[in-house]
């Protein structure tokens, strides 16, 4: 089902401004992050402060996020599909701000690393950010386009990226058992698999709220789609 | 049409832990104001549980009025008007059959009309108007159903000690609750509102729509409203109308947050006028 466009042409413009804000937020969410990794792997402390101090626009885009969408509320009294897309942004910039300070926090470890010698096995993380970074592209391609099936294929991928943070953590936790020399970096590196891992789950909030946006199912917490979503994964057309 | 049958079986958990039993059904009417040469109202089906808030909704000229004095045989009064298919059960009665007298049916379907309409006399009179014209002369007994009636329109603190005094001389907001006290008097099974709220200021609405709920308890009450919010706050049940057809009828919640039918969807977001 595709809404036309309201009658009031400011509720259009400032659904609008909501969406558009959010997804700026995303891009700034998706470059912290990939700063950060990109810091880290190729020994650039400069991407690595570039990703911390740009986590500070991004406080303020939810900020303003939400105060966009408390306007729309309270002038408009949005219901149904307007009504999710106000809280499915509401909530999908908190989820964004919430990975960029994983971002954040990746930054300052791999600052701290940096000036250390580095760790030769230091390149197994990418793995591990390949699978978190997907799910995040693919979610706010999912927001973006309002696709269900994209945003299915990333809620099925936490068992992979859960896989994934496993064998690396435990890679990274066996050389801090034994190779004592570099054991605070092993172990920033076990922490830096944490917050990857979380960003992957941050990337599943928000395909699962893209899920409720398109179709009002709610899918969290073992939630289970329609049946009739499962099969087209469309919204039916109800029939007069 | 979209299917009711099973939409009043799924209500919200606030609506359903009291099984309700249906007291209006509404059986594919036709209604016409021209002599059935076109029809206003085009098969409506819908029935009506106890003790819960309907909501009519839909733009103008959709036939939501229309089918609310349906509901009471307003329409009767319209010489050109006549229901051209269908039958509408009240508590399993048929309203049109030989035997029911259109007078007494409004005594178990009353109405409140969108512009308050208390008589010019007094606060007392209005609500015992309905009971003297039923015979009813005991004043032990008037004064019994006009402090029942005045206390659950929640307007007895404010006229109690005034009930002499002309109704004309309340607040527009305390008259619409006296209209509404003079029509539970005759404790009806159904309440008919039209637009109740639609002349009155916020906080005069707020206290209509608190009553509304309250009145629930005791009666079935079918409202025409055109504001979106107002049917949220205060129905268990929508039921949007347009063109004169049914397009879709299920719990309030639904409606509001997934309707089922585009039109439905289209309207109550603003989507055309």
């Amino acid at each position: 089902m595709q809404p036309g466009e309201h009658i009031l042409s400011n509720f259009n413009t400032a659904l609008q401004e909501l969406r558009e804000t959010t997804l700026i937020m995303a891009a700034g969410a998706q470059r912290n992050l990939q700063n950060t990794i990109n810091g880290l792997l190729e020994r650039d402390k400069q991407l690595c402060n570039q990703a911390i101090a740009d986590d500070e626009d991004e406080d303020q885009l939810e900020i303003q996020i939400d105060s966009l969408g408390l306007q729309i509320i309270v002038r408009f009294q949005p219901v149904a599909t307007d009504l999710r897309m106000v809280i499915g942004a509401m909530k999908t910039a908190t989820n964004l701000e919430r990975i960029s300070d994983q971002a954040v926090s990746i930054a300052k470890r791999s600052r701290k690393m940096l000036k250390n010698e580095e760790v030769p096995e230091v390149s197994r993380i990418e793995g591990l950010y390949q699978v978190a970074a997907g799910m995040l592209a693919d979610s706010i391609t999912a927001y973006s386009d309002s696709d269900i099936d994209l945003a299915l294929t990333v809620v099925e991928r936490e068992k992979t990226l859960k896989k994934t943070h496993k064998t690396t953590s435990r890679f990274f936790s066996e050389k801090l058992e034994t190779q004592t020399g570099h054991y605070r970096d092993y172990l920033d590196l076990v922490l830096i698999c944490r917050w990857l891992d979380r960003v992957g789950n941050l990337a599943t909030n928000i395909a699962e709220d893209v899920i409720f946006e398109t179709t009002s199912a709610d899918i969290r917490h073992g939630g289970e789609l329609p049946p009739e979503l499962l099969e087209g994964n469309n919204k039916p057309e109800a029939s007069d | 049409m979209h299917d009711m049958s099973n939409e009043l079986t799924t209500l919200p958990k606030a609506t359903k832990k009291k099984k309700s039993s249906t007291v209006i059904e509404v059986d594919d009417i036709g209604f016409s104001y021209d002599h059935g040469k076109t029809e206003t109202l085009k098969g409506i089906s819908m029935t009506v549980p106890k003790n819960q808030v309907t909501a009519l909704i839909g733009p103008s000229g959709c036939g939501k009025s229309t089918l609310l004095r349906c509901l009471n045989r307003m329409n009767d009064l319209i010489d050109t008007a006549k229901i051209t298919r269908g039958a509408i059960r009240i508590l399993g009665q048929d309203i049109h059959a030989a035997d029911v007298d259109a007078i007494e049916l409004r005594k178990q379907v009353g109405m409140v009309f969108q512009k308050y309409n208390p008589f010019p006399k007094s606060i007392y009179d209005n609500v015992a108007y309905g009971l003297r014209i039923q015979g009813v002369k005991k004043k032990s007994v008037l004064d019994e159903a006009v402090e029942r009636s005045l206390k659950s329109a929640a307007l007895w603190d404010e006229a109690k000690d005034r009930l002499k005094d002309s109704a004309l001389g309340l607040s527009g907001g305390q008259q619409q609750r006296l209209c509404i006290a003079r029509t539970i008097a005759v404790r009806p099974k159904v309440i008919l509102m039209d637009e109740p709220c639609s002349a009155l200021d916020p906080i005069a609405t707020a206290k209509v729509e608190e009553l509304m709920l309250e009145l629930r308890r005791d009666f079935t009450i079918v409202i025409v409203t055109h504001s979106m919010q107002q049917a949220s706050r205060i129905s268990d049940n929508t039921a949007f109308f347009y063109l004169g057809e049914l397009i879709e009828y299920g719990p309030t919640t639904q409606i509001f947050t997934n309707p089922s039918v585009k039109q439905t969807e289209d309207y109550i977001s603003g989507r055309f006028g």
